[in-house]
């Protein structure tokens, strides 16, 4: 990596993602109100919504026209999963791209691509290797009839006619324990390009994961700040004590960065993957950070009705954790980040050393 | 969204090699310990030699000083030059306010300027803080008195980074003590070497060099004012919102560094490279620091807050790029232990005292340029519309500044 090399820095979406994001934003407006979040709980899955943003094409877009899709790109499914973020939306959507796309990546036979295309089944990704562990919390895994999985080398499809019973659970996603070992298993491929394939899928998973956390506490910040404009204490409001603003501020800070550092993260990934793998763990654990921390201050903001099941707010703190931690705990993408870096730098530091530069 | 390397046609890339036998050249080693010893941003021979390219003023038109560069050639000049480590501090304070000075100023003067400016023989330092009004800046109380044709100054300034190196100086006056606070200043660019300027050293822990400066019975013509008589923070609100980075939209096909912070984030490279490199430094029984992952969990995190820095926009990522600094500059020191201690400049220091030069100069990012809470300010109220909190001060000036500027004033000749 050359520090001072001449790239573009652009951050920019262009008017079709634009249209795009508007679109889906609108849709999950109109139909993914706090109303149909809380009905669809405890499981965490809206049928009819299912079939509405299967209907939309929003699993399949990234797919080539070939095989039904819209030759959308990874970067264009950001822009969705930032939406359904934002409005909570209670369908594994993430993990049926991810899926998709892996599928379609490794050759799957054409039944197994249309399922999954067209929503009709619902296939979710192992969030580990087999070899860590063939009992795995699957998220969507309560609603899924495939779960895609890495054994050794091979890459495998575990399938169950019914899927597995629901798990309570914090986020209220619909979790389910998985035999990944035993059941239906069909072997996809073997070899590195299929650990290559599931690698990539893990890592399409927690770009899309950092952009629904963007929406997410976008709209817990949201929330709160709109809360803080009129709340009054002693005669004043309360966004205008520092006490409360910068807190509010300092979420500001994280959604934006996240929010670019995910685009930049899954550009490379996109289009020159190899040059900038460290970016892909750093961004995840960075939305699942500013995720965290703005869920909690949003709903502090709201004094003792944001810890109140009444208030919005606690949809998205109990999602802010619910959600990040099902890949694993961020920490070891941090570490993650650290060691792929290390391979990107030089050994070599370079020799000067001024003062000064403020 | 596009993060491609921007290709370079054979014109550009014969520039970029160019800059770099420039660099080769000019920013030497020696360049480098002048720094390190006088932290005054600034090389003189050096400038002067960008002033011959007329990359001083590298995208003015040639007829102007300038070398009419176009926008990829102006940033891989800027690149080239933050890689040799330029000391560029009075460049940048030049650079931020002579588009004001010009938009402003008497024609004739702005002539002369411009022409000095662009050869590098004029550069022009920041006078806006007062002893007692750092963030408040609309509280200064150097005052200026008309006299015919003249303006007669008294007061001080502080932190006047470069002054000792400028020939102007970007002035923030009061004009008036009655008007409300920001309907009372008047802009000035004074002539540095004028009778009654005093100029006196500060120095910093992070190595940099500022001043104080006074003024008594300072004497300038009224052609060195900008802007309109009690008009001063139309003006000064270009540079500021400049510094400020206020409005900059996230604009297509562009290679600009999206942060204000950008400056910070390139120190944090700096010691996160240093930090690496020891990190890869076998020990005798070959085990390096890398291979153990609470090792790759700490750099991993530093190396998370430069990413989310450089991918932090405007204002907003001039907060995050300096806490980055100071939270990961801090985290390196501990990581790499004493050794990190080591000063710049002792052989043992380790990749030349990288980390620990880091973790000093980090603190004064979070003041300078607005304090990272004033940029809170900013973010509350211009990003999030929250409501701004009704200070006394906030329309008129204090009390007790009128009455303690009435004391150290001395005594000015009223306008005739
Ligand atoms: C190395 C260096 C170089 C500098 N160079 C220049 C220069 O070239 N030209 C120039 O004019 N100035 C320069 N400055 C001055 C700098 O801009 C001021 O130091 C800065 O604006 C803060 O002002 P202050 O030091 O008076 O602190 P104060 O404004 O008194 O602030 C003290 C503390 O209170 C906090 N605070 C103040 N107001 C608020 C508020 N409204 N809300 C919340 N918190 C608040 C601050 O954040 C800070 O932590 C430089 C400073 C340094 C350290």
């Amino acid at each position: 990596m050359d520090r001072f090399e001449l790239r573009y820095q652009d951050y920019s979406l262009s008017e079709d993602q634009q249209t795009v994001r508007d679109a889906f934003r609108d849709f999950f407006t109109s139909e993914s109100p706090s109303s149909r979040v809380r009905a669809a709980e405890p499981t965490g899955f809206d049928e009819r919504l299912w079939r509405q943003l299967s209907e939309m094409g929003a699993a399949s877009m990234s797919l080539p026209e070939a095989v039904g899709g819209d030759d959308a790109t990874l970067l264009d499914l950001l822009l969705v999963a930032e939406e359904l973020g934002r409005a909570l939306a209670p369908v594994p959507c993430i993990e049926q791209a991810v899926s998709a796309r892996a599928l379609h990546a490794i050759g799957a036979p054409s039944d197994l691509l249309a399922a999954a295309a067209d929503g009709s089944s619902v296939c979710a990704l192992a969030p580990e290797p087999v070899g860590r562990g063939a009992r795995q919390l699957v998220p969507g895994g309560a609603v899924a009839q495939n779960v895609l999985a890495l054994d050794g080398d091979a890459l495998v499809l575990v399938h169950s006619d019914e899927p597995p019973a629901h798990v309570p659970n914090q986020g209220r996603t619909p979790l389910a324990w998985w035999d990944l070992a035993g059941g239906q298993r069909r072997e996809l491929a073997r070899g590195a390009h299929a650990v290559e394939v599931y690698e990539r899928a893990q890592a399409e998973w927690k770009l899309l994961m950092a952009s629904a956390l963007v929406g997410l506490t976008e709209q817990a910040l949201h929330i709160a700040v709109e809360f803080a404009k009129t709340r009054e204490t002693m005669g004043v409001v309360i966004g205008s004590l520092q006490g409360v603003a910068f807190p509010l501020a300092d979420i500001a800070i994280g959604i934006a960065g996240a929010r670019n550092l995910t685009r930049r993260a899954a550009w490379y990934l996109e289009n020159e993957p190899g040059v900038r793998p460290d970016l892909v763990p750093a961004a995840y654990a960075y939305a699942a950070q500013v995720a965290t921390h703005g869920a909690t201050t949003a709903q502090h903001t709201q004094g003792g009705l944001g810890f109140t099941t009444e208030a919005d707010a606690s949809l998205y703190f109990l999602r802010a954790k619910g959600w990040s931690v099902l890949f694993g705990d961020p920490v070891k993408d941090i570490a993650a980040a650290g060691r792929l870096l290390a391979d990107e730098l030089p050994s070599q530091t370079a020799p000067v050393l001024a003062a000064a530069t403020g | 969204m596009d993060f491609s390397r921007v290709e370079l046609d054979e014109d550009q890339q014969r520039f970029l090699e160019e800059v770099r036998a420039f660099t080769a050249e000019h920013v030497t080693e020696e360049v480098h310990e002048h720094e390190r010893q006088t932290g005054s941003g600034f090389n003189l021979g050096v400038h002067l030699e960008l002033g011959k390219r007329g990359w001083v003023m590298p995208e003015w038109p040639v007829e102007k000083g300038g070398a009419g560069l176009d926008p990829v050639r102006a940033k891989l000049l800027d690149l080239e030059l933050h890689r040799a480590r330029l000391p560029d501090v009075t460049m940048g304070t030049t650079r931020l306010t002579i588009g004001t000075v010009e938009k402003f100023g008497d024609p004739i003067m702005v002539a002369e300027v411009v022409k000095q400016v662009a050869e590098g023989t004029a550069r022009i330092c920041l006078g806006y803080s007062e002893t007692e009004s750092g963030s408040d800046i609309a509280g200064a109380k150097t005052r200026a008195v008309q006299d015919g044709d003249e303006w007669v100054i008294n007061g001080q300034k502080i932190w006047t980074t470069g002054a000792q190196q400028c020939q102007y100086a970007f002035l923030i006056t009061r004009t008036d003590f009655d008007l409300p606070k920001h309907k009372g200043l008047t802009m000035f660019l004074l002539p540095l070497e004028v009778p009654g300027v005093e100029i006196q050293p500060i120095h910093t822990y992070g190595g940099e060099r500022t001043n104080v400066v006074y003024f008594s019975d300072v004497r300038i013509s009224d052609r060195y004012r900008l802007g309109g008589v009690n008009d001063g923070w139309s003006v000064l609100r270009g540079p500021l919102d400049d510094e400020h980075s206020i409005g900059g939209p996230e604009a297509e096909r562009s290679f600009q560094d999206i942060s204000i912070g950008s400056m910070f984030v390139h120190q944090l490279e700096r010691a996160l490279d240093a930090a690496y490199a020891w990190a890869k430094t076998p020990a005798p029984d070959g085990s390096r620091p890398i291979d153990d992952p609470l090792v790759q969990y700490r750099l991993g995190a530093v190396a998370l807050r430069l990413e989310a820095s450089i991918s932090t926009p405007g204002p907003l990522g001039r907060v995050k790029g300096s806490e980055s600094l100071v939270l990961g500059g801090a985290e390196l020191v501990d990581l790499v232990g004493p050794l990190a201690l080591i000063s710049e400049g002792h052989p043992d220091a380790h990749a030349g005292g990288e980390i620990d030069y880091s973790h000093r100069f980090a603190q004064g990012t979070a003041t300078y340029g607005g304090t990272v809470e004033v940029f809170r300010n900013i973010i509350a109220q211009h990003v999030l519309g929250l409501p701004r909190a009704n200070y006394p001060g906030h329309k008129v000036l204090s009390q007790k500044r009128r009455e303690s500027s009435a004391a150290v004033a001395s005594p000015v000749p009223q306008p005739a």
